[in-house]
């Protein structure tokens, strides 16, 4: 049987994450919700803790934490701020293309001053025409010598007007579809680079989320991540590595949503009595807690699988696509605890509801993870 | 200087509490250690000193069982002191001051200090008796209470003040003393996550509490149980102050008794 006990080492990490979201994030996230404020003060300090470049090795001055750790800190991070959660992890997203494609002479000069200091990067694949599709991606790098000028646009890109390098994903050849995908670093100050205007989001508030144009920008070969056409295979694995964190973000969420319920339940009265001791409320956190409980324990497989070398394709995107519903029914039943109380901007809960919306949309959206899901499913039949 | 801090592992204030199966000490399994608030600031002082006075060292020492002992030193480590010295009791007495501050002082004496830091009181059992009794067992001066404590180099003396009831002394004292630590200059430091990892790989000494262990007068529980629960509080409903006042004045009187 496995063993689900924490190790001393996982557990002292996320007192640490805790302790952070409870006392550095949590006091902010009403507030930055509400004006939609990037909270840098925050990051900077997640930044001093070592709680931003989780997946880079400590070589490169990261903190070189397995898939399972990096979850047990993203879990308690997203309890406090599911927006604040998403611009602390961005950096790995970004940095995991250089991760996976990077030469050692590349991770040696991007990685060690990117790590150094507090900076932010963003990861470049999704595009206006598309997402999920992103083989059929249109930011064209034409190479000139020993450059490639890159010309495209990226949209939803997390981080993007904060971010001082980002990974771009473009194609040398659209005929050849994925196969002519390459990936890229860009910094920021390269010349023809702009991102666009923070957008008005739903939720994930305390983020930052923008365009990027890329207009004749000229990239040394020195700075193109694998060979031509490696580029598609290193933002699938790179989405591999970093989908698991997202059901445990979302697991943060509905736990969060769940604890709120709870402590709600018990101190609202009904008919003379707590709403808990109401068997439809009983029965509501009942379901919510299995939700929880599920959601936490396939994220924590998924991890364990890739942490034991495997490349958990089908692991990952399960534990994503089911924490991210169930934090959306989650925060829903949350709601529906709280009643009249829950749907106001003043109670905490309806906040969760929009947070836990964007986990079922981004890192691969619910509907592709199914596919993959079917995908692998059914090869075992074939 | 040579700095030695002692600490201990007190329960963390967030725990629901729950009693043993005896009913004599809490339930472990219910508790989650964490190092006593005191004993954050004095090793946060010990630091703090140690970034000022060059050439300077924190040695961490506690007295209690395993696990949580080791767990609060490694904290303790990954926070920024040098060394460790875990001081294993025999047994989970908690609840015995005095024979802490015997076992804490044969495991100090023999190591380098010129000042030695404690809490001035632990959150669990809140005696504040170790920072003194350590003081007398090791036979130097002990100062309690102790705020905005500074090494003067040029006078080779501590400088810093206490605070009394009355008011707030002004103190100097030579070294080798024992400080009960109040409040560091600033708030304990959080450790970072790299520390954290070099913590947990970190030797820490293991020596057992004396051979035969000290022992002294116990004040061990006879019972622990939780308080009753609470029971339903009355809310006044009112327009102005005077009517609220008027209102529970009126209860006080008639429902509570507590006026004739």
């Amino acid at each position: 049987m496995p063993d689900f006990s924490l190790t001393a080492e996982q557990e002292s990490l996320r007192d640490l994450a805790r302790k952070f979201a409870r006392t550095e994030m949590a006091p902010h996230a009403a507030e930055c919700d509400k004006v939609g404020r990037f909270p840098e003060e925050i990051y900077r300090k997640a930044f001093d803790l070592g709680l931003m470049n989780l997946n880079v090795p400590a070589e490169y001055g990261g903190s070189g934490l397995g898939v399972t750790e990096q979850c047990l800190i993203v879990e308690e991070l997203a309890h406090a701020c599911g927006g604040m959660t998403t611009s602390v992890i961005a950096n790995c997203l970004a940095l995991e293309p250089i991760l996976l494609g990077g030469t050692p002479e590349q991770k040696d000069r991007i990685l060690k001053p990117f790590c150094a200091e507090y900076h932010l990067a963003s990861f470049c694949l999704t595009e206006p025409s598309g997402g999920s599709d992103a083989g059929g991606l249109k930011t064209h790098a034409r190479r000139e010598g020993e450059e490639y000028v890159l010309d495209g646009e990226k949209c939803f890109i997390t981080n993007a007007p904060n971010a001082s390098l980002y990974t771009v994903f473009a194609t040398v050849d659209p005929s050849l579809k994925h196969r002519g995908i390459t990936a890229f670093v860009v910094p920021r100050t390269a010349k023809g680079v702009t991102p666009g205007k923070d957008e008005e989001k739903m939720g994930h508030r305390a983020s930052s989320t923008s365009t990027v144009q890329f207009e004749n920008v000229r990239v040394p070969v020195a700075d193109r991540l694998g060979a031509e056409g490696e580029g598609f295979s290193v933002a699938m694995r790179t989405l591999d590595q970093t989908r698991t964190p997202i059901g445990a973000l979302a697991t943060g969420i509905a736990q969060a949503a769940l604890d709120h319920a709870a402590a709600y339940s018990l101190k609202r009265q009904t008919f003379g009595k707590a709403i808990a001791e109401h068997q439809a409320i009983q029965i509501k956190l009942a379901n919510m807690a299995q939700s929880v409980h599920a959601a936490r324990l396939l994220t924590w497989h998924a991890a364990w699988t890739i942490d034991h070398g495997a490349k958990g394709t089908l692991e990952s995107s399960i534990a994503k696509c089911f924490a991210s519903d169930a934090a959306l029914h989650v925060a829903d039943e949350a709601i529906q605890t709280f009643g009249g109380y829950g749907y106001m901007k003043e109670y905490p809960v309806e906040k969760l509801l929009r947070d836990a919306k964007l986990t079922q949309i981004y890192e691969g959206a619910n509907e592709i993870q199914r596919t993959v899901i079917a995908r692998e499913l059914l090869a075992k039949y074939a | 200087m040579e700095i030695v801090v002692c600490v201990k592992p007190v329960p963390e204030a967030e725990t629901r509490l729950r009693a043993s199966a005896d009913g004599k000490n809490l339930d472990p399994e219910s508790v989650k250690f964490v190092l006593a608030g005191y004993d954050e600031s004095a090793v946060e002082q010990a630091l703090l000193l140690k970034e000022a006075v060059p050439g300077s060292a924190v040695h961490v020492v506690s007295y209690g069982p395993g696990p949580r002992t080791e767990e609060v030193l490694r904290s303790a480590i990954a926070l920024g002191c040098d060394r460790a010295t875990w001081v294993e009791s025999p047994n989970d007495d908690g609840a015995a001051p005095g024979v802490a501050a015997r076992a804490l002082a044969l495991a100090v004496a023999p190591l380098p200090h010129d000042l030695v830091l404690c809490g001035k009181q632990a959150g669990d059992d809140e005696s504040g008796i170790v920072a003194a009794a350590l003081g007398e067992l090791l036979g130097v001066p002990d100062f309690s209470a102790v705020i905005d404590l500074r090494w003067d180099p040029a006078a080779a003396r501590l400088k810093f003040q206490r605070a009394t009831e009355a008011g707030q002394e002004t103190w100097e004292a030579p070294t080798p003393c024992v400080v009960g630590l109040q409040q560091a200059w600033n708030d304990p430091r959080t450790a970072k996550l790299p520390a954290i990892l070099k913590s947990r790989k970190a030797t820490i000494a293991k020596v057992p509490a004396g051979a035969p262990p000290p022992t002294g007068p116990q004040n061990l529980p006879e019972k622990f149980e939780l308080p009753p629960p609470r029971t339903g509080a009355k809310m006044v409903e009112y327009q102005t102050p005077e009517e609220a006042a008027q209102k529970l004045v009126k209860l006080l009187r008639e429902e509570a008794k507590v006026f004739p």
